[in-house]
């Protein structure tokens, strides 16, 4: 989020404080595969943030299988409903935009070619991060982190779609995102 | 469903590195940003961190100095 706001020099420490507090290092993660530049094309961001959507929904819907605790559970489940709502929102608003009107399929199976190209699935980003799915904690940790990342790709995003109509769309999205992270935060601190 | 990497570009350092940096620059050169909850905060945190929750965080960046290495956990 800060890489992308200006901070000049941005220092993750891998693991978090959990490093510090077991004075283990955990190996670098290289995540400098930024695939927003801010050059795109408002078409080109919107496949990209649909293919977020459909992780993020993919990721709550196992998060939602695995979490034992019914508040937990029950967040997730609401969490994995909103987001198909978002990926009809960016559907419809890829369309309105598109000098072309495609079908909801030609859409996905465009969207399915971006994010193959440098994907991971849940599993494989779970063991990157070393998320222990029976700790609470850790996942509503590593799902706050992701839906960061989603609030700062539709804050970029909206400065760059001209189509007011998008940039609203874009703008609700990411009021959206702003109120999970909050849920989830509060979510956090009741554990 | 495969991820892509959602991540804008950020150099990730371990923690004896982290270490290393944070002795090696005064507290006034660097900011350290804890953007965890305010729970965990009072549990433990770095010396010196700045507390932003990440829920947070994108409505108090004018609070932190963008020119400023910023080493974040």
């Amino acid at each position: 989020m800060l890489a992308g706001k200006g901070f000049r020099k941005v220092l993750n420490v891998s693991g978090g404080i959990k490093a510090w507090n077991a004075k283990t290092a955990i190996g670098p993660q290289d995540l400098g595969m930024d695939l927003f530049n801010g050059k795109e094309a408002p078409l080109d961001i919107l496949k990209v943030a649909y293919s977020l959507e459909q992780g993020l929904r993919d990721f709550y819907i196992t998060m939602e299988k695995q979490a034992s605790h019914k508040k937990v559970k029950d967040l997730f489940a609401k969490l994995s409903d909103i987001e198909v709502k978002h990926q009809m929102s960016i559907y419809v608003a890829y369309n309105d935009i598109s000098t072309k009107d495609v079908s909801k399929d030609e859409f996905e199976k465009m969207v399915e070619q971006k994010a193959l190209e440098g994907g991971l699935t849940t599993k494989e980003y779970l063991e990157l991060f070393g998320t222990n799915l029976n700790a609470e904690a850790d996942v509503i940790s590593l799902a706050m982190s992701i839906e960061a990342q989603a609030l700062d790709l539709y804050q970029r995003v909206s400065l760059n779609v001209e189509n007011l109509e998008s940039r609203q769309i874009i703008n609700k999205i990411a009021n959206e995102e702003k109120a999970h992270l909050a849920s989830l935060g509060k979510l956090m601190d009741s554990l | 469903m495969k991820w892509l990497h959602f991540f804008t570009p950020a150099k990730s350092i371990d923690f004896n590195e982290s270490q290393t940096y944070i002795s090696q620059h005064s507290g006034e050169d660097i900011t350290i940003l804890d953007v965890r909850q305010p729970s965990e905060y009072k549990q433990s945190h770095i010396p010196g961190a700045t507390l932003i929750p990440l829920p947070q965080l994108s409505d108090r960046l004018d609070e932190l100095d963008p020119d400023k290495p910023t080493l974040v956990y």
